[in-house]
């Protein structure tokens, strides 16, 4: 949970919702086709219970958010580009709806989907 | 741009000619790059879009400069390659899936044939769309899909490439004016896709390059009629350009805007045209002897309607005003153990009005530019007294305020004025011989029994709290919130007199700005005085940039 200390209170957002908000950045990101787990179990875990966030690792360190993207990248497009952008989708979607600035986005590109044939 | 183009045209583009039109598209979207930047609604990074369009599609042209003498297959392969290692941004990165698309769909042909053309067109389409999971419509994948649509249904009557390359250009054309209406933050913002219109102008360079039209010029705005007055040309008057010729005119056929501008740069300048249900305005500085030649020329042009002819020097004559003299500031000299005041102040008639009630110091600044801590802390350092009372009269500059009362150690205490008509009620409480706590509490009591009224012009289109505002349009401020945006100043300055409930109150004062003339400023307080005859009206020169009238209701 992170907190915001407010005059009548507490408000706690859980990682959950802002991997929520990343998950719906990431699919408008153009360049991007999905998401992937981080490895094995992660896998294994999703395949059970349908996650809607799979892919997106949301962690709270000494009141920093830090978030971690799993992404499949559409083959023929500028990787670095693609990377670069959904990264700033992302920080902007995030730090606009929830009022607090990220501090760090890393993007893992897990593969490439091949969908064109040349 | 005029090398090269055969006269009768083949039915077919081949490689010279294909690669003089990318580099038409590149220098097109080069001249346009500033005004799609313009366009960015998001405050990202990588939100030069224009800038991005044009390194991509620069690192494109880069790969097929030397060869233009290859097939066009071999070309487009070469420009797909190029976009993609170049490919900068969201943008950049789509334009390059879109010349992968075109380089695939027409394949290895020797040259472009309207048929080939479509191909690559729509194969384009795919591949963009290929890229993303969630398509947003109204970007510049819309205005992709709906070029190839139109070049589809282009080819049912042509094989002419050229022919089909017009027929997406006013489609893309089309498909970018709609972009709005897909996509809300455009709505809101009251722009079009920037993306969108950087594709459109690839396509509108190659139609600009066969109609051999310039590349490098810009094409010339048209502001909306309402903007263009007398009042922003005031300022303008220069020397040998005494007189000002503003013309409305019903042009009887289309006008070059571009021919236009130029024909009367030969006359004058200060030259503004706008438009407006289809009649123009034209605003122009001539010298004496050329004052009637503007007219004449726009009578051979269309019908004009009216005219309007002022001589300038007469207008700056006639501005000098009483309320702004060239006297020295005399600011208050504080005793030691004095209260002193530092005021901040945005205009020269603000300037005064402190000085007379007895700031110690003045600090200029205002809404757009705060002073710094610095040039806080420097105004009092060196009064004769330790005890320092800051008005910021801005909300951005109360924190340097406070910031500066840190830094001292003086007894500095900040009343956190936010507009001036609070700064000055909080003046004109100060008794400098008095306790702090004292002068401290009956200022903050003070800056409550004003309310502030703030009028000026929108500088673009947006909507605030579910009012509509127009670029150009004067909006209303009270206390720092908007209340309405009007097409006139004395609807602007009434509205806010009614927000502000003005008839429960016993005085209204005018603060006109540095763009109002006195004149104007005079009229529109004896309108105020029509309709509040109860309440007593003052006016004073404010000085203030930006705003026509600040306003004080107390």
């Amino acid at each position: 949970m992170t907190n915001d200390i407010q005059p009548q209170g507490n408000i706690h957002i859980s990682k959950q919702t802002i991997a929520t908000i990343a998950f719906q950045a990431v699919q408008r990101s153009y360049g991007v086709v999905g998401l992937a787990p981080k490895n094995i179990v992660d896998g294994l875990t999703n395949a059970l219970v349908k996650d809607p966030t799979h892919g997106i690792d949301v962690e709270y360190r000494n009141d920093l958010i830090n978030i971690d993207l799993y992404i499949i990248i559409e083959y023929g497009t500028r990787i670095k580009s693609v990377a670069a952008s959904v990264a700033n989708t992302v920080r902007y979607q995030v730090e606009k709806t929830l009022g607090l600035p990220v501090n760090e986005i890393n993007v893992h590109v897990q593969g490439l989907r091949i969908s064109n044939s040349d | 741009m005029s090398d090269g183009r055969p006269e009768t045209r083949p039915q077919v583009i081949d490689g010279p000619y294909f690669s003089r039109l990318i580099k038409a598209s590149l220098t097109w979207l080069k001249t346009n790059q500033e005004a799609v930047n313009a366009l960015n609604v998001f405050p990202v990074p990588d939100g030069d879009t224009g800038t991005n369009m044009v390194l991509t599609l620069q690192a494109a042209y880069d790969e097929i400069e030397k060869t233009s003498q290859d097939s066009v297959g071999r070309l487009a392969e070469k420009l797909a390659h190029g976009a993609l290692m170049g490919a900068r941004g969201n943008s950049g990165v789509i334009l390059s899936q879109i010349w992968r698309g075109f380089s695939k769909g027409i394949g290895k042909i020797e040259v472009l044939d309207g048929q080939s053309l479509v191909h690559g067109l729509t194969q384009a389409r795919e591949t963009a769309y290929k890229g993303v999971v969630r398509p947003v419509e109204g970007t510049i994948l819309t205005v992709c899909k709906d070029s190839a649509s139109a070049a589809e249904d282009a080819l049912q009557n042509t094989n002419d490439p050229y022919e089909i390359i017009h027929e997406v250009t006013e489609a893309a054309h089309r498909s970018v004016e709609r972009t709005p209406e897909l996509l809300d933050v455009l709505k809101e913002a009251g722009v079009v896709d920037a993306g969108g219109k950087g594709l459109l102008c690839i396509f509108q360079g190659m139609v600009r390059y066969m109609n051999n039209q310039p590349l490098d010029v810009a094409p010339v705005s048209v502001k909306p009629l309402s903007s263009i007055g007398k009042q922003e040309a005031q300022n303008a008057a220069e020397p040998g350009q005494d007189y000002e010729v503003i013309v409305d005119f019903r042009p009887y056929n289309p006008l070059n805007l571009e021919d236009f501008y130029s024909d009367l740069e030969e006359m004058g300048t200060s030259i503004q045209v706008g438009e407006g249900d289809g009649i123009y305005r034209m605003h122009i500085h001539v010298p004496t002897d050329k004052r009637y030649e503007p007219i004449d020329y726009t009578m051979s042009l269309g019908s004009i309607s009216k005219v309007h002819i002022e001589n300038l020097m007469e207008q700056v004559e006639g501005q000098e005003d009483p309320d702004i003299t060239d006297e020295p500031l005399k600011l208050t000299t504080v005793e030691p153990g004095q209260i002193a005041v530092v005021a901040v102040s945005p205009g020269s008639g603000f300037t005064r009005i402190f000085a007379s009630l007895g700031a110690a110091a003045i600090v200029e600044g205002g809404q757009t530019m705060n002073p710094s801590t610095q040039e806080l802390l420097a105004a009092f350092e060196n009064l004769p007294t330790d005890r320092v009372v800051i008005l910021p009269n801005n909300k951005n500059i109360i924190m340097a305020a406070e910031s500066a009362a840190e830094l001292t150690v003086k007894n500095v205490r900040v009343i956190p004025t936010k507009t001036l008509p609070q700064g000055l009620s909080a003046m004109l409480r100060l008794i400098p011989g008095q306790e702090m706590d004292e002068v401290v509490q009956e200022m903050e009591e003070a800056v409550q029994e004003v309310e502030s009224g703030a009028i000026t012009t929108a500088v673009r289109t947006v909507e605030i709290e579910g009012i509509k505002i127009n670029r150009g349009e004067i909006i209303a401020l009270h206390n720092g919130s908007l209340v309405s945006s009007a097409d006139n100043l004395k609807d602007g300055c009434l509205s806010f007199l009614d927000a502000a409930d003005a008839d429960q109150y016993e005085l209204i004062t005018l603060f006109y700005g540095e763009n109002i003339s006195k004149g104007a400023a005079t009229d529109m307080a004896d309108l105020i005085r029509e309709h509040y005859p109860d309440q007593i009206i003052e006016l004073q020169y404010g000085g203030q940039p930006h705003y026509q009238f600040i306003i004080s209701i107390e």
